[in-house]
């Protein structure tokens, strides 16, 4: 199939309109990294600036969404494409919707950091916060990357990957629950930093959805077997944690 | 609505064979131009030809009703199969097989003569009708088939020729059904038509699969895409892809199929 992927469209307009969603989605995917390790670096650093600025910048994503949505329905009424062509607008519309939500997470972690930074610190925690979004930013950076090269094998690699931030996940859950345990006072900042380190976990989602577009248009299908999940949070009761 | 179109659709794959083509070479003179060609083409089922131009779509379709008999240079080879007979056998007689299987050209080509009798020509010829009132019913049933009833019938004697191309060829297709085929070849029978008339006749291959095998020559990947269930890419005389639609247009296995339909240079 590699010949007729990268082979010219006889038209060349077609091209240059592929070629601009692709970039659009490519700047897109830029942005949204850069916020999720801002939006977890002022959250570590309390840096309140920075918070401000990853919300400011969700709106440039959100705009972004909105004019690769627009180009891809053009190009839809205007080109009819068909086989890879199709798959190729499909996925993006899919991928651009996934990006989205990993923008607003960003941008909620960024919200949470200003109430934050008025509580006590959580022994650490934030730091393993960190650890995770940068996780989550390198399996994107990859999937993105498997995106443009239609890298089947690096997108499935990546969507394995995502078993890495569910265990993480499951330890950040376990930590909040002790010292919420221990003292009640805990609980407000607990509460924040679960649903960012939830958020981030959805994030992670989010990105294996990506893979799963970057396997569908390579392949013409989505993966059937299931992918590795570890999530066991919504599963856990105290007991487990004694 | 959608979903009964998707359920027909899967259906059809299940449909009986109707012609079997094993091993088809046609030579016009020194041209090999169809070679090793093996299809099945099913019953109630739309099938799409397509590929670029001089690709033996045409050609292959013409096989099926012994159309290239009457060119004298043009041999064919191989068994081509309608209903398990052999149409090439010495006992077929051409004209019996073109009554059984109909052809619309891409031109609409109605005879200099009234709508009424271009129906009622083929009808006649091969004595389907009794007596007047027979025929009557006859050129009605086929017009009515052929969605131009309406439109024709305060005007049955007035000349096809007056009408407007979509209705000229909704004549030709409803002339080519009054013989009651079983197949019915249409060589690209809406590239000289307008979008509108063109749905027209679209909607009416859609009914038509009802009761015939229908095959379509056509060059608009999309018309292919929307009318048929079954698409086969011819490509310099071999047949390269023969596979449901839905497959060829969503995920075709062959990369000169892949770049014919997406309109790449390949």
């Amino acid at each position: 199939m590699a010949n007729s992927e990268t082979g010219q469209h006889i038209v060349s307009a077609f091209d240059r309109d592929l070629e601009q969603i692709l970039a659009l989605i490519m700047k897109m995917g830029g942005l949204v990294e850069v916020a999720i390790l801002d939006g977890a670096r002022s959250l570590e650093t309390r840096d309140i600036e920075l918070a401000e600025e990853v919300r400011k910048n969700d709106k440039r994503i959100d705009a972004l969404e909105e004019q690769i949505n627009e180009i891809a329905a053009t190009t839809i009424a205007k080109r009819a494409p068909v086989a890879t062509d199709l798959r190729m607008i499909l996925s993006v519309l899919k991928i651009n919707a996934n990006l989205e939500r990993v923008g607003d997470y960003a941008k909620n972690m960024a919200k949470r950091t200003s109430v934050l930074a008025e509580m006590p610190r959580m022994n650490g925690s934030e730091a393993g916060l960190r650890r995770m979004a940068k996780e989550v930013q390198g399996m994107l950076n990859d999937a993105l990357d498997a995106f443009v090269q239609r890298d089947a094998s690096l997108a499935e690699d990546v969507r394995s990957r995502d078993l890495d931030v569910d265990q993480m996940y499951n330890a950040l859950f376990r930590e909040f629950l002790t010292f919420m345990m221990e003292d009640p006072r805990n609980i407000t900042p607990c509460m924040h930093l679960h649903f960012i380190a939830k958020n981030v976990e959805r994030m992670g989602d989010h990105v294996t959805n990506i893979c799963e577009q970057v396997i569908y248009l390579v392949t013409g299908e989505l993966p059937e077997e299931a992918r590795p999940k570890d999530d066991r949070a919504s599963f856990a009761t105290e007991t487990e944690l004694s | 609505m959608e979903d009964m179109h998707v359920m027909t659709s899967a259906m059809s794959t299940q449909n009986d064979t109707k012609i079997s083509a094993r091993n088809v070479q046609v030579y016009y003179a020194d041209n090999h131009a169809i070679k090793d060609v093996d299809v099945d083409i099913q019953d109630k089922t739309v099938t799409a030809f397509i590929g670029p131009s001089g690709c033996g779509k045409s050609t292959f379709l013409r096989c099926i009703n012994r159309m290239n008999d009457t060119i004298d240079v043009a041999r064919v080879e191989g068994d081509i199969l309608l209903d398990g007979e052999d149409i090439y056998d010495r006992k077929v007689d051409p004209v019996q097989l073109r009554a059984k299987v109909g052809m619309v050209f891409q031109k609409p080509n109605p005879f200099p003569k009234s709508i009424y009798d271009n129906v009622a020509y083929g009808p006649k010829i091969h004595g389907l009708a009794k007596n007047k009132a027979d025929l009557d019913d006859i050129v009605e049933k086929a017009l009515r088939r052929g969605a131009i009833w309406d439109e024709v019938k305060d005007r049955l004697d007035a000349p096809g020729t007056g009408l407007s191309g979509g209705q000229q060829q909704r004549l030709c297709i409803a002339r080519a059904i009054a013989t009651e085929p079983e197949v019915l070849l249409m060589d690209e029978p809406c590239s000289a038509l307008d979008p509108i008339a063109t749905a027209q006749v679209e909607e009416l291959i859609d009914e038509l699969r009802r009761n015939y095998s229908v095959v379509i020559v056509t060059h608009s990947m999309q018309q292919a895409a929307r009318v048929s269930q079954k698409t086969a890419f011819f490509h310099l005389g071999y047949l390269v892809e023969y596979d449901d639609t839905d497959t060829i247009f969503n995920r075709p296995q062959d990369n000169r199929t892949e770049s014919y339909i997406s309109g790449k240079i390949g």
